[in-house]
């Protein structure tokens, strides 16, 4: 394209080089998106980040920065394309799930405190207690432990998995949420006729306060403008 | 589908192609000059609208060319977009014209409010 008579000045120039490096910022940036979506605009995006540029910029700005990285991930999570109903039941489960991680953490943070304030009620209750009985009695402390650890870990895992489907517009995710909901109300509902509201409020508090958030979740996904979402979902994947 | 307000900048996007085809650069031109410069749209929001209306079948791109080495690609405004963009125009004109017309009435009871 540069003449043979002159040098190419437009790779020496200051200013060429600052475009060069702000167009390699802002690749990095679209880099974020969906190949299907970066296939068709990448090019598109790229040229009209360059001609909003401002002159001798050389990297993107902090506000153009998060605002691509926004659009990139709620294109990753489908959500680009659903209706308020739906993107706010995805954030309502996102939220379910850092829910049950915080509990999670917490049992994992007081697993010690609970093993020896077991461990002295017992010995308070009965001081000549041999070290078998302790044992077993710790032991299946550690076991309920064990199983509601796990069982967390599993609860956060399904809630950020359901978020995910939805979020995508998968017409299972619906059913599950839906299934889900419905066990968790049981769960809820058995807990508090076993009276955990009584010996183990906190407990029940946290529980109640998940359930509620899916709840309102799976409420919204059964309002009239998620329907049509997942109807043209589905048919868009048939 | 159940009649819901638009976002302003949606509105505004499907208002700049109302007046004929524009590529990206040229709606966030538009869409800053129809909002008196209040509105001014970023690339990543712009694009994440534009891929939802495309998708929704509100506008459609209408061709493709390159200048000075970069793609330019041209949006138009569907039939369906352009009733959906009328349906909502009729709604905001609706509320404001309810609007002026009760200000109307408590200014001329109470003059002294005017600069309402």
């Amino acid at each position: 394209m540069s003449s043979t008579s002159s040098p190419d000045w437009a790779a020496l120039s200051p200013a060429a080089s600052s475009s060069a490096e702000l167009e390699r910022g802002y690749r990095r940036l679209i880099a974020f998106y969906p190949r299907s979506f970066r296939k068709q605009n990448a090019e598109e995006i790229l040229a009209v980040l360059l001609a909003t540029a401002h002159e001798g910029q050389r990297r993107p700005g902090f506000a153009e920065a998060a605002d691509l990285l926004r659009g990139a991930a709620r294109m990753r999570m489908g959500l680009s394309r659903a209706p308020r109903t739906v993107l706010n039941a995805v954030r309502l489960m996102y939220l379910g799930g850092v829910a049950h991680l915080a509990v999670l953490i917490t049992i994992l943070v007081t697993a010690g405190d609970v093993r020896s304030a077991v461990r002295s009620a017992v010995l308070q209750h009965d001081h000549a207690v041999s070290a078998v009985v302790l044992g077993k009695v710790l032991s299946t402390v550690s076991a309920a432990l064990i199983v509601n650890i796990v069982a967390g870990a599993l609860l956060t895992v399904a809630w950020l998995w359901l978020a995910y489907l939805t979020g995508t517009g998968s017409a299972w995710a619906r059913v599950l949420a839906l299934i889900a909901c419905g066990f968790s109300t049981m769960d809820v509902g058995i807990n508090m006729a076993q009276g955990d509201a009584t010996y183990a409020p906190a407990a029940m508090i946290a529980s109640g306060v998940v359930w509620a958030i899916g709840l309102a979740a799976v409420t919204l996904l059964m309002w009239k403008p998620s329907w049509a979402y997942f109807e043209r979902r589905t048919a868009a994947a048939e | 589908m159940t009649i819901r307000p638009m976002q302003e900048a949606t509105f505004l996007i499907l208002t700049a192609l109302a007046d004929g085809n524009q590529h990206g650069y040229g709606i966030i031109n538009d869409v800053a000059g129809i909002s008196g410069g209040r509105v001014r749209l970023r690339a990543g929001t712009l694009y994440t609208a534009l891929d939802r209306l495309r998708a929704d079948g509100l506008i459609d791109v209408d061709r493709e060319e390159v200048v000075d080495n970069r793609l330019r690609r041209y949006y138009r405004l569907t039939p369906e977009g352009g009733r959906r963009l009328a349906d909502e125009a009729a709604r905001l004109q609706a509320n404001a014209t309810a609007a002026m017309q009760r200000l109307k009435r408590v200014n001329v009871a109470k003059p002294a409010l005017g600069v309402i």
